[in-house]
């Protein structure tokens, strides 16, 4: 990746991104690697969804109903989830994520879907924002989902349980050793794993290893922050 | 959201409320260039990027207009998360931002504040097909 950009992007950066794209296309503990790359074909083509785009102008994105421009055989209502994520986040609500409950499809199923779908909106975002082209889909490899063993984890009030920490102390961030973003994906190990390969050569809470300052970089995290709508 | 916590480091005084509002000066460097780069990249407006790049790297340079999407780009993906599994405030967070996220209205996407503001009551939503 980023071989053809006349920019110089951050070697971690390149790195990580190249090895979430491996990544992704492994089978995972609960979807095959064939399923984990439909989901970020459906994720691109949210971007383009005729439906997305309707439900976008609405004052309610549950007022419009219809077909999504979908280009995979996933089930219809981890579509609607992938395209509501990629495309609404901000009006993302329990609704989602309830509905994909009641079809059937298990938390940790939902929790490596979200994982596989971030990570891809890491990695298309600094693509397109460079103005390069979106890699191509990885090839995936074959196999079945491989499980996992039980994870340590409690219920701590968000919609999925959260791994299990005792460090509860603030660290000189202000923030604790172990916040809720990084225990939300805990049901699932691997996809705490993935997302924060694509993640990590991002941002820094203090020291950013970039040509921005910490405080540059808060404020552009925090404006992202906004335009998506995200309370935590 | 740790923009005052590098505040208090650089004994800076940041305005936070320009978080949330278009037109506010938060008063770090290149801030215009800053917000212009992460607002255009997050909406995906992709076309006018390419010349709001070159404006930001006569300014600021090539590395930081770089660097500014890199993080922009990394957070796109973690707000996302935090989206789609409704994780509570940590404690700490909570005590150290509350009067800020009050301040800078950050409240209002509170997860239940967003079900009562966007989901239909008098009909539980259906997936929709899939073509």
């Amino acid at each position: 990746m980023y071989e053809d950009t006349r920019y110089s992007v951050n070697a971690q950066v390149v790195e990580r991104h190249g090895e979430a794209w491996r990544l992704i296309a492994t089978p995972g503990a609960f979807w095959s690697g064939a399923e984990r790359v439909q989901m970020v074909a459906e994720a691109r083509a949210a971007t383009v969804c005729r439906l997305c785009t309707r439900r976008k102008a609405a004052l309610s994105p549950f007022a419009v109903d219809g077909e999504h421009d979908a280009v995979s055989d996933l089930p219809p209502v981890l579509i609607d989830m992938i395209h509501r994520l990629r495309t609404d986040p901000g009006r993302y609500t329990r609704t989602v994520f309830d509905a994909v409950l009641v079809a059937g499809i298990s938390r940790e199923r939902y929790i490596e879907a979200v994982s596989v779908v971030n990570a891809a909106v890491i990695v298309d975002t600094m693509h397109a924002s460079l103005g390069l082209p979106l890699p191509d889909l990885p090839t995936p490899e074959p196999g079945a989902p491989t499980g996992q063993p039980a994870p340590d984890v409690v219920d701590d009030g968000a919609w999925v349980p959260l791994t299990r920490t005792d460090d509860r102390t603030a660290t000189v961030t202000g923030l604790p050793g172990a916040p809720n973003i990084a225990r939300s994906m805990g049901c699932v190990p691997s996809a705490v794993a993935l997302f924060f390969t694509a993640f990590r050569g991002h941002y820094a809470l203090r020291d950013i290893p970039l040509t921005v300052s910490q405080a540059q970089a808060e404020f552009v995290a925090s404006r992202v922050s906004a335009l998506n709508q995200c309370f935590y | 959201m740790l923009l005052r916590a590098s505040g208090q480091r650089e004994n800076r005084d940041y305005n936070l409320n320009a978080v949330n509002e278009g037109d506010s000066d938060p008063g770090v460097d290149h801030a215009s260039h800053l917000r212009l780069l992460t607002e255009t990249a997050i909406e995906g407006r992709w076309e006018e990027l390419a010349a709001i790049r070159d404006a930001a790297t006569a300014a600021m340079g090539e590395q930081a207009m770089v660097d500014t999407l890199t993080v922009a780009a990394g957070f796109n993906g973690i707000t996302r998360v935090a989206d789609a599994t409704g994780i509570p405030l940590d404690p700490t967070t909570q005590q150290v931002t509350g009067s800020m996220r009050a301040q800078t209205g950050i409240d209002a996407f509170d997860y239940a504040a967003k079900s009562a503001q966007y989901d239909l009551n008098d009909r539980h939503q259906q997936p929709a097909r899939h073509a």
